[in-house]
C-alpha cells in the first residue's frame, strides 16, 4: 500500500519496479522448467554437432589459422565463435519468435500489461530471459570446448559475461523484430537474412582479413563480430586494449536496441 | 473488503467527458458516468459501440485521448499503473499462457503483482477452488474447454484481490450451459462486495447481473439506469408484437404508423411500444395478429436506436 501511494505521487518516466521485470523473467523460468530436459538437450546438441564437424572435421583440413601475431589451431580459433554465435541464436530466437508468439498468437502481453507491469519492465524481462538463455548455451558449449581442449586460457571464464552481453544485444534486436513483424513469415526472414549471415561472416569461422578488402568494413560493422572478437581473446588469453572498442560497440548497440524495442512495442500494443 | 471502507461514498469509477480517438475516428465520444463501490455496472451495446475502448482505457491499456477518468480515486489518465494495482481485468481474448500449467497461469500472474511464491501459490489454490478448477490445476491450458478457459481467465483476475474487476464480454462465444456457470460465479462474486464493470451485448446477461447499466451506441451513452428503470422508461411494461397476415405487411405498417406509436420491424414482425409505461392499444388494427409480452432491454435498445442489439 505504501509503495502504491508513493507511486501515486511520482508517476511517469521513472516509475520502475524490479518486481515487474522479475515477474516476467519468472514466467519464462516457469515455462522453461516444465520442459528443461528437452530444452537443455537442444541447447547442448546443436552447437556440439557444429563444433565437432567444423573443429575436428574441417579443422583437420585447415590446420592453422593466421592471426595477428601467430597461428592457432583452427579448432581453437573457431570454438569461441561457435560459443558466442549460439548465444546469439538463442537470444534471437527467444526474443523474436518466442516473443511474437506471446505477443500475437497467444496475446500474453495483453495479460501481463493488464497487471501492474510496465512496457519497459516487460521488455526488460523478455530481453533478460533472452540473455539467460544465451548464458545457458554459452556455459554448456564453453564447457564442452574446454573438455575437448579447445580453450587455452583460464581467462575463458570471461566468455560467460560475453555470452550475457551477446544475449542482451540480440535479445533487444529480436524484440524489435517481434514488435514490427506483421506475421511469423517476417521473423523467418530475420533468421535467414540476419541470423545466418551474422553467424557465418562475423569472424566466426574465418578471420575477417580473409574477406575481400571492400567487404571487410561491412564485417567489422556487424554486431556479432565484436563479441566473437572478445570471446576469442579470452579463449586464447591474448587480451589487447582495442577490445574495449568492441565492448563499447556492444554496449551502445544494446543501449539503442532496448529503448527502441520498448517504444515499438508500446506503439503496437498500447493503442 | 475492509480497506478504505471509509472512502466508500466516493465513486469507484468516475468518467467525465471521456473520449478515445483513433485518428479521425471517435470510438468513445465524451462519455460521463459513475460506478459506485460494490455495484455491478453494465455497458450494453452492439459491436463498435465503444465498450471495449472504454474498458481498455479503464484498464490502463489504452491512453485516454481527452476527458477525466478516475478509478478508486486514482487518476487513470496520468497514472494507469497504480490503477492496475487495484483492478482485475478479463479481456475478450483470454490471453492464457499455453506454455505453463493452469495453476501456474495463476501463480505467475501473482508474481506480476509482486506476490511472493508462497502467497501466489495460496491465492492460486483459493481461486482454483472457487472456480471449480482445482482438479485441472496441473493440466495445460490447451486441454480446457471454452467455458473452463473463460473461468480460468476470470479466476486470474481475482488472484490479486482486486477492488474492481473489469470484464469485457465475459460470456461471448460460450455455449448456454457454460454461460450459466459463469453467471452463477459472477453473481457470487458480486455478493462478496467486489465492484464489477462489464460490457455485454446480451441483454439477458445485463438484466441478470447488472445493478445499473448504460446503453451505448457509436461512442455515446444513450441512456442509463437500473434495468427495470430503463425498460419502464424506454419501452413500457409490455410491448406489442404484430404479425401481419399473408400479403398484409404494407397495410399493417400503414395502420401502425397512423396509430402514432413507436414501431420497429424485425424479421416479419412489428414491435410496438406503448406510451408513458402503458401498453399500446392496437384493437383497431386489421390484417394482423397482435400479442403482448414483457418488455426487455432489447426493446429499450431498439427504441433508442432503431437497431437490433445483435446486429453485427
Amino acid at each position: 500500500m505504501n509503495e502504491s501511494l508513493a507511486e501515486r505521487r511520482a508517476p511517469g518516466r521513472f516509475d520502475f519496479r524490479t518486481r515487474g521485470v522479475a515477474g516476467v523473467w519468472l514466467r519464462h523460468y516457469t515455462a522453461f522448467k516444465g520442459g528443461w530436459m528437452i530444452e537443455m538437450t537442444g541447447i547442448l546438441l546443436e552447437p556440439v554437432f557444429i563444433l565437432a564437424a567444423v573443429a575436428f572435421g574441417i579443422g583437420k583440413l585447415v590446420g592453422e589459422v593466421e592471426t595477428d601475431d601467430d597461428g592457432i589451431r583452427y579448432a581453437v580459433f573457431v570454438a569461441p565463435g561457435i560459443v558466442v554465435g549460439n548465444a546469439m541464436w538463442h537470444a534471437l530466437f527467444e526474443c523474436s519468435w518466442g516473443a511474437f508468439r506471446r505477443l500475437q498468437t497467444n496475446r500474453i502481453y495483453d495479460s501481463i500489461l493488464a497487471a501492474p507491469v510496465s512496457m519497459r519492465e516487460l521488455a526488460m524481462g523478455e530481453i533478460g530471459w533472452g540473455a539467460t538463455r544465451a548464458l545457458m548455451t554459452t556455459a554448456a558449449v564453453l564447457a564442452f570446448s574446454a573438455a575437448t581442449g579447445l580453450v587455452e586460457s583460464p581467462w575463458a571464464i570471461g566468455i560467460l559475461v560475453i555470452g550475457i552481453l551477446t544475449g542482451l544485444m540480440f535479445g533487444g534486436f529480436g524484440l524489435i523484430a517481434a514488435a514490427i513483424a506483421p506475421s511469423t513469415h517476417m521473423l523467418t526472414l530475420v533468421f535467414t537474412m540476419v541470423g545466418t549471415p551474422l553467424f557465418f561472416f562475423s569472424g566466426t569461422f574465418f578471420p575477417i582479413t580473409t574477406l575481400p578488402a571492400w567487404v571487410q568494413p561491412i564485417a567489422w560493422a556487424l554486431p556479432l563480430t565484436h563479441p566473437v572478437r572478445i570471446a576469442r581473446a579470452f579463449a586464447t588469453g591474448d587480451l589487447y586494449l582495442s577490445l574495449l572498442w568492441s565492448l563499447l560497440y556492444i554496449i551502445v548497440a544494446t543501449a539503442i536496441f532496448f529503448p527502441l524495442a520498448t517504444r515499438l512495442l508500446r506503439r503496437r500494443l498500447l493503442v | 473488503m475492509t480497506a478504505n471502507q471509509t472512502a466508500n461514498n466516493k465513486p469507484m469509477v468516475r468518467a467525465a467527458g471521456l473520449a478515445k480517438k483513433f485518428g479521425d475516428f471517435s470510438a468513445v465520444d465524451g462519455i460521463s458516468f459513475e460506478v459506485r463501490p460494490g455495484e455491478t455496472f453494465g455497458m450494453l451495446g452492439p459491436n463498435g459501440a465503444g465498450k471495449t475502448s472504454t474498458l481498455r482505457m479503464m484498464s490502463g491499456l489504452s491512453p485516454v485521448t481527452s476527458g477525466e477518468l478516475e478509478i478508486d480515486g486514482i487518476d487513470a489518465t496520468t497514472n494507469p499503473r497504480s490503477v492496475r494495482d487495484v483492478i482485475g481485468v478479463v479481456s475478450q481474448h483470454d490471453g492464457l499462457d499455453p506454455d505453463i500449467s493452469v495453476r501456474d497461469n495463476l501463480t505467475v500472474y501473482g508474481f506480476y503483482f509482486g506476490l511472493d511464491r508462497g502467497m501466489a501459490g495460496r491465492r492460486a489454490d483459493e481461486v482454483l477452488d472457487f472456480f471449480g478448477l482445482r482438479a485441472r490445476g496441473g493440466d495445460s491450458v490447451d486441454d480446457l474447454s471454452g467455458g473452463m478457459r473463460r473461468r480460468l481467465t476470470i479466476a486470474r483476475a481475482f488472484v490479486s484481490r482486486p477492488r474492481l474487476v473489469i470484464l469485457d464480454e465475459p460470456t461471448t462465444g460460450l455455449d448456454p450451459s457454460s454461460r450459466n456457470r459463469v453467471w452463477e460465479q459472477l453473481a457470487i462474486l458480486k455478493n462478496s462486495g467486489v465492484t464489477v464493470v462489464m460490457s455485454t451485448h446480451y441483454m439477458e446477461e445485463a438484466s441478470i447481473l447488472c445493478d445499473r447499466l448504460i446503453i451505448m451506441d457509436e461512442g455515446h451513452i444513450l441512456a442509463s439506469g437500473t434495468p427495470d428503470e430503463l425498460i419502464h422508461e424506454q419501452a413500457g411494461a409490455e410491448v406489442a408484437q404484430v404479425r401481419p397476415e399473408e400479403g398484409q405487411r404494407d397495410s399493417v405498417q400503414r395502420q401502425l404508423k397512423d396509430s402514432g406509436y413507436e414501431i420497429s420491424e424485425i424479421g416479419a414482425i412489428f414491435t410496438v411500444r406503448g406510451e408513458n409505461g402503458s401498453r399500446a392499444d392496437l384493437s383497431g388494427i386489421t390484417g394482423a395478429r397482435v400479442s403482448y409480452r414483457a418488455a426487455n432491454l432489447e426493446d429499450v435498445f431498439l427504441s433508442l436506436t432503431g437497431k437490433d442489439l445483435q446486429d453485427e
